[in-house]
């Protein structure tokens, strides 16, 4: 019994992990209906940047927080402009071409220039480990899950409280009727593109931590995430969370009980069958057929 | 009239005649010439380096070429084709350890088993839409890698499997490289056949036209998911024959890089740089970009290690950005142009169908009959037992106010929405009562329809599209191609025969309509608001069109809301209004029917007119 309560914890903390980096790849794709097969790699250069600043200016990686949510927005609203943007009117493949392709190149710089090894940020107090009645999690799994529900819960009244979040409901829903109503639609997605990246900027700061950085990380998390976002019907980050949650807590009971190197395999079966039997998700959000 | 002859059929002599009149087309002769040199240029260099960079150029434009089948020709984007690879190369390898079977052989052993994986993957994943698919794709990929990882004792896991290195050309396994080349040239080439023979054939015509339009293709008597899942067969055999030969030649299987994530972008990549859905372009693809990546990994070594991928990733945005068609695609017609003006022998001219299939069976009887039909929209009843009989020979016209129900009725007359209760028969042309389910399933049995907003293939010329439909009973693109003519000249399509369907106005694309499913050579015509938007002369031909049509034995119901032209053209009138059928029989009858009045103009002008 104790076995299973600790493994659940450990994929609870495992599942806010992916929540943050799902939230971002929902808030993109459930408004510009674009998915981005370079979320991944944004979570790359994040890390590499968390971990240069680390290194060299021996910035805490908490600290790295803050330019790397300004620095990934910057990055996803470029891509949003100067590459979804020009083929927003195009056919989908071209779309998924173009972000593969991004991905494509950004595995390969950082190959490029940091080599195949792998470079981890040196904060050893943040791995300490932390007792709750008797059960064990990481002090920076503590703060990862802290964040995303702060996340989700800022997000969530961000969309609701804000006319600019309005505007962003509004082009989700009718993009059209939207610009009817004076929403340019162009600025809220280059926007909607920025939040989603900048979602793993955070990700990248708080992870950092626990996971080296190789050129190759961002495809690890990313097929996680994407699993997680169809779980969760694709457009609510209240399903991303949820599907998060649900990965997390696979991820940490097939390790133990099935085969640690199984884990995938039991949550991409999860995940194929979930397309194929319920395109909508788990808790009816949204549709992968549409 | 001339007609073409095809190999298999012409006598020894004529089979010969016909060979070399088909290599003297210069289309043919510079495709060869251009082929051979992937073959000359590395004998001529003589160079180990050289011949690696072809035997790797050939396996890779094989690879795409085998991709573009299913990714290109079908659309189906899948992003994890390697899996088939890894799969023909892992079952090869394990039938020489083990049964010491020659890869010759173990190579079909392979394909046999990718054949069966693309259906298990095809069959309930092509309904899923375009990224949806790929990252399905994505996870068959993976977890088959982890599985090839986790059963280490049957496939070497991590550590690797290496291939009994038996020397010969019965093992495949060569010490001079040349001898590779010689193979997976062949390979190339039978791949080009089978992609150039499926581009050219029903096959391939029908997977353009499900790749454009889904409901269009099946309203086209065509199985979408058949045609697919024929593609993802056809694919993933070639797929993985170069995984075995590749094997042969790696000598070493690691699971990351045969069921490689990255090698799956590359292949379709290839294909998308080169132009996707052409025959040309997933060859032309990876002699552009293949050499770029085994010359920086020659010349800069480990130095370089991701300076290839950077570039293929910076090339693959950059042709998204500016050349979607791909290279073929932006400059293809322009290169045939050039090459058509060579000397040599040209294909045939068309010749054209005398006439369309005659309808036989007696007029009057039923043909179609819906009974009580009922579609139930959530709370919303769309149909509400609606009994309509449709007599051989008729012109029955449908009307009723917007919003009434008339198309939802078409789509459950042919397959399109499967009635919540009640039945649609028809009669097939022994007279059978027959209670079809699928859209193709109504085509087959002779029940063409058109659709209220049209749905042409755009990319595909007038003629092609027509061609769509008369493949349903024509096998050969040659008859299919007579047919369509003889139909493009009779609706009045013949002067834009050649036009690409997405540049035709409106007019056209209406005639368009019909004129692809009277190319189905339908015994029932359904044809929804056919004249809806069109000038008067227009509308004149189209009535004269319908009656045409009908008095080759088809039996014609329309939907319009032309009052005009229906009570000329119906011999008879259904009104539907709120998804009830209000009043049927003689035109003149029906136009002074007190309900049908109410429907159109409502309750208080029936009164002031004292009706």
């Amino acid at each position: 019994m104790d076995v299973l309560v600790q493994l659940i914890l450990n994929g609870i903390m495992l599942g806010a992990m992916y929540a943050i980096i799902s939230v971002g790849l929902t808030l993109i794709f459930g408004i510009v209906r674009v998915v981005n097969f370079a979320h991944g790699e944004f979570l790359m250069v994040g890390m590499y940047a968390v971990y240069l600043l680390s290194h060299h200016f021996g910035l805490h990686p908490y600290v790295s927080a803050v330019p790397m949510v300004l620095m990934l927005f910057a990055i996803g609203a470029l891509v949003q402009r100067f590459i979804i943007q020009p083929l927003l009117g195009a056919d989908e493949h071209i779309q998924i071409f173009a972000t593969v392709g991004l991905s494509t190149a950004l595995i390969n710089l950082a190959l490029l220039i940091f080599g195949a090894d792998l470079y981890s940020v040196q904060e050893p107090g943040l791995r300490k480990p932390l007792s709750i009645g008797g059960y064990t999690v990481l002090y920076a799994q503590v703060v990862i899950f802290v964040s995303a529900l702060v996340l989700v819960a800022g997000l969530h009244l961000f969309m609701q409280k804000t006319p600019l979040g309005r505007a962003i409901r509004a082009t989700a829903q009718n993009r059209n009727a939207a610009q009817l109503m004076g929403v340019r639609v162009d600025r809220i997605y280059v926007i909607a593109f920025g939040l989603g990246a900048a979602c793993v900027g955070l990700a990248s700061a708080l992870i950092s931590p626990l996971f080296p950085v190789t050129p190759t990380i961002g495809t690890y998390f990313v097929l996680t995430a994407f699993v997680v976002v169809v779980l969760g019907g694709m457009r609510s980050m209240y399903g991303a969370f949820l599907g998060a949650m649900i990965i997390g807590i696979v991820d940490s009971l097939s390790g133990y009980y099935i085969a640690p190197d199984l884990k995938e395999v039991v949550y991409f079966a999860i995940f194929i069958l979930i397309l194929i039997f319920k395109p909508t998700g788990l808790f009816g959000f949204g549709r992968g057929t549409e | 009239m001339t007609v073409r002859v095809s190999l298999s059929e012409a006598p020894p002599a004529g089979r010969l005649a016909a060979f070399l009149a088909w290599l003297g087309n210069p289309r043919v002769y510079m495709a060869l010439a251009a082929l051979s040199l992937l073959l000359v240029v590395p004998i001529v260099i003589d160079s180990p380096f050289i011949v690696h960079v072809f035997v790797t150029i050939c396996v890779f434009a094989g690879l795409s070429t085998a991709w573009n089948i299913v990714g290109g020709y079908a659309g189906q984007l899948s992003l994890g084709h390697m899996v088939f690879y890894g799969i023909g190369a892992y079952t090869t390898a394990l039938l020489i350890q083990h049964y010491e079977l020659m890869p010759w052989l173990g190579m079909w052993v392979g394909a046999a088993l990718s054949v069966v994986l693309s259906v298990c993957i095809g069959y309930p994943c092509f309904r899923l839409r375009g990224p949806f698919f790929a990252l399905a794709t994505i996870a068959f990929l993976e977890v088959v890698r982890l599985l090839a990882i986790h059963f280490n004792g049957f496939t070497g896991g991590s550590a690797g499997l290496i291939v009994p290195l038996k020397l010969g050309w019965a093992w495949m396994i060569f010490q001079d490289k040349i001898n590779y080349l010689y193979i997976a040239f062949g390979l190339l080439l039978a791949t080009l056949a089978v992609s150039y023979a499926i581009r050219t054939s029903r096959l391939g015509y029908y997977l353009i036209a499900v790749r454009e339009r889904e409901d269009a293709a099946s309203a086209a008597g065509i199985s979408n998911t058949a045609a697919k899942l024929k593609a993802a067969m056809i694919s993933a055999a070639l797929t993985s024959l170069f995984g075995s030969f590749h094997a042969m030649y790696l000598t070493f299987l690691e699971p990351e890089t045969m069921f490689s994530l990255s090698g799956s972008v590359s292949v379709a990549m290839f294909a998308l740089i080169g132009g996707l859905g052409t025959v040309a372009g997933p060859l032309l693809g990876t002699v552009l970009v293949v050499p770029i990546a085994e010359l920086a990994r020659g010349w800069l070594g480990a130095s370089a290690n991701g300076l290839h991928g950077f570039v293929y990733g910076v090339v693959l945005v950059l042709i998204t950005l500016t050349l979607p068609g791909g290279l073929v695609g932006t400059f293809g017609p322009r290169v045939t142009a050039l090459i058509d003006r060579l000397p040599g022998r040209r294909a045939a001219p068309d010749r054209e169908e005398p006439a369309l299939r005659k309808i036989d069976g007696k007029p009057g009887e039923p043909v179609l009959e819906t009974r009580d039909l009922v579609m139930k929209f959530g709370g919303l009843t769309a149909t509400d037992h609606v009994s309509i009989t449709l007599r051989r020979g008729e012109i029955l016209g449908v009307i009723g106010p917007n919003g009434a129900g008339k198309t939802t009725v078409f789509n459950q007359m042919s397959g399109f929405l499967r009635p919540t209760s009640g039945t649609v028969v028809v009669y097939d042309a022994a007279g059978r009562p027959v209670m079809p389910t699928r859209p193709d399933e109504f085509a087959r049995l002779g029940v063409g329809r058109t659709f209220q907003i049209v749905q042409p293939f755009g990319k595909l010329t007038v003629i092609e599209n027509i061609m769509i439909g008369a493949f349903m009973r024509h096998a050969s693109v040659e008859d299919a191609r007579a047919a369509a003519l003889r139909v493009a000249r009779l609706v009045g399509l013949l002067h834009v025969k050649d036009v690409e369907a997405r540049n035709l106005p409106i007019g056209d694309l209406k005639r368009l309509e019909v004129a692809r499913t009277l190319a189905t050579e339908p015994s029932i015509l359904l044809l929804d608001e056919v004249m809806a938007g069109q000038n008067q002369a227009d509308t004149q031909k189209m009535v004269e069109l319908i009656r045409a049509i009908r008095d080759t034995g088809v039996t014609v119901i329309a939907i319009e809301h032309n009052m005009q032209a229906i009570m000329s053209l119906s011999d008879r009138i259904v009104v539907i209004d709120s998804g009830k059928v209000i009043a049927q029989g003689d035109p003149r009858e029906v136009v002074r029917n007190r309900r049908v009045i109410e429907a159109y103009l409502g309750e208080d002008f029936v009164d002031a007119q004292g009706l």
